[in-house]
């Protein structure tokens, strides 16, 4: 059976509404479904909406694929997990959209290990300070103190943009 | 030393506060992608870096191979919350690290190779954090964790990137639920960030009036934001239960209360749901000084007469054998 939305892919879901007695049907593929908003917390369905229909662009024998696990877009799509951590860096253009969809930012601003690099664990502390100051400062209403920071923060945000 | 449901305050509408920080190792496949071998070894990494250290967590965590544990004592753990449904489910080449009180129980081979759980009993997130944190940053230091500057810790599922971090509260909410004011509620704690759900977890159903309630958002905040975020909501949540209590109160709730009281005390036969509904109004009864009775003992009675923890302690019984031992354990804990 196609989808009664696009028409054009089969329908995998069936839905069935009753509102104030009334039932109402429909049959939806993947795609679709998500984009009507159901399904919103699974990964399979919100990156179906964001980059409608997968199933052919991301299956093609040519499709990109992870060095490390092997890994597909499609694959991850699929299964709604990642294969491995360097299928972050492989799809991370690619998994982009989604990840802003369901953070409030893409950029880690928590802890860090002990092992990585020190050139991130200056920024980063640093960073996290100030941060942390600047909220301080908004909710003692010290907002002259607040703009200073609020300025060095993005001050070391554009030189970390500019030397990406 | 006793776990956390022997020692609830059952005058509170919190019942416990847990942290699970995800963490996978560096230039190995994501938890579902792993062969049996690269699960064993990944166990062996993380035994060997707690158990052969010369530090307290050797002697406070102990290793448990999941291949060596019966079925029934598996689905047990997961009614005491010790490990979550997934794990007990599919507990093959899996391993966990757990602390005596089982506070402490560091899951090893889930989706991510390694959970970092702490469950306390109250509000006690920052706490339970700390320690969290600390075995973390212990291991960080012997194993080497699939970190990016940008995205933060790596996970195999995008919703736990970034610190990782679930922090979660169990809450006692009968009547934000019977006001149906709930669902309202857990609408708008997800457009911020936070979601709700029942007892064990993802998808599962409410019972009792319990509900959890976590953070979504793992990337972009800070630990120390979402624990405050989180504590935030959770004190007006607590704070709506409470003002929703003493509107009810009046007769016609002590009525309910004390009923089930009384078919608590007498009862022969008691299955597992109609326990843990009538625990609740117990519990209901107890925070709101209806009846009087040891405070521990709702919790008590409800993780242990869960089906799996009758049986870790008679051994193997069919379903009516339960509703009678379930029954009788009820009544010997209210005399």
């Amino acid at each position: 059976m196609k989808c009664e939305n696009c028409g054009v892919n089969n329908a995998t879901t069936h839905i069935k509404k009753v509102i104030n007695g009334v039932v109402t049907e429909q049959y939806l593929c993947q795609s679709c479904y998500a984009k009507k908003g159901y399904g919103a917390n699974s990964l399979a369905g919100m990156l179906a909406s964001v980059f409608g229909d997968t199933t052919n662009e991301f299956l093609s024998p040519t499709a990109k694929k992870c060095d490390e696990c092997g890994c597909t877009f499609s694959d991850i799509v699929n299964f709604g997990k990642v294969g491995c951590s360097k299928c972050y860096e492989t799809f991370y253009d690619e998994l982009l959209p989604y990840l802003k969809r369901i953070h409030s930012s893409i950029t880690h601003v928590g802890k860090i290990p002990n092992r990585a690099p020190l050139s991130i664990l200056d920024t980063k502390n640093e960073l996290e300070t100030l941060r942390s100051r600047l909220n301080d400062a908004v909710l003692k209403e010290e907002f002259e103190v607040a703009a200073e920071l609020r300025d060095k923060i993005r001050e070391i945000e554009r030189k970390e943009d500019e030397n990406e | 030393m006793s776990s956390w449901y022997t020692q609830c305050d059952n005058n509170d509408v919190i019942i416990t506060s847990r942290i699970r920080l995800a963490r996978n190792l560096s230039g190995v496949p994501f938890g579902t992608r792993l062969t049996d071998e690269q699960k064993k070894q990944i166990n062996e990494r993380v035994r060997e870096a707690i158990c052969d250290s010369n530090t307290p967590y050797a002697k406070t965590l102990k290793y448990i191979d999941m291949n060596d544990v019966p079925e029934n004592e598996c689905y047990a753990m997961m009614e005491r919350h010790i490990i979550s449904p997934e794990f007990a489910q599919n507990k093959e080449n899996k391993a966990i690290l757990i602390s005596d009180d089982e506070s402490i129980c560091v899951m090893i081979g889930e989706e991510d190779h390694i959970r970092i759980q702490v469950l306390h009993s109250g509000l006690d997130l920052h706490k339970a954090y700390d320690i969290a944190e600390r075995i973390d940053t212990f291991l960080g230091e012997k194993l080497n964790f699939a970190f990016s500057e940008k995205l933060g810790y790596l996970t195999e599922c995008p919703t736990n990137l970034g610190t990782g971090l679930r922090a979660s509260v169990m809450l006692h909410l009968p009547l934000l639920e019977s006001t149906r004011e709930i669902s309202a509620i857990a609408d708008s704690v997800s457009k911020i960030g936070f979601t709700v759900r029942g007892i064990y977890g993802e998808s599962s159903e409410s019972q009792a009036s319990l509900y959890q309630l976590s953070n979504q958002i793992t990337l972009g905040i800070s630990e120390k934001d979402a624990l405050k975020n989180l504590e935030a909501i959770t004190t007006q949540i607590i704070d709506k239960e409470l003002s929703l209590r003493e509107t009810a109160r009046g007769v016609a709730l002590e009525d309910k209360v004390c009923r089930a009281y009384g078919i608590l005390k007498n009862a022969r036969i008691i299955s597992s749901k109609e326990m843990m509904n009538l625990v609740s109004m117990i519990k209901l009864g107890v925070g709101m000084g209806i009846i009087n009775i040891d405070n521990t003992l709702p919790m008590r009675i409800l993780i242990e007469c869960q089906p799996n923890m009758l049986m870790r302690k008679y051994g193997s019984l069919d379903a009516h054998e339960r509703d009678v031992k379930r029954a009788q354990t009820i009544r010997t804990l209210l005399e």
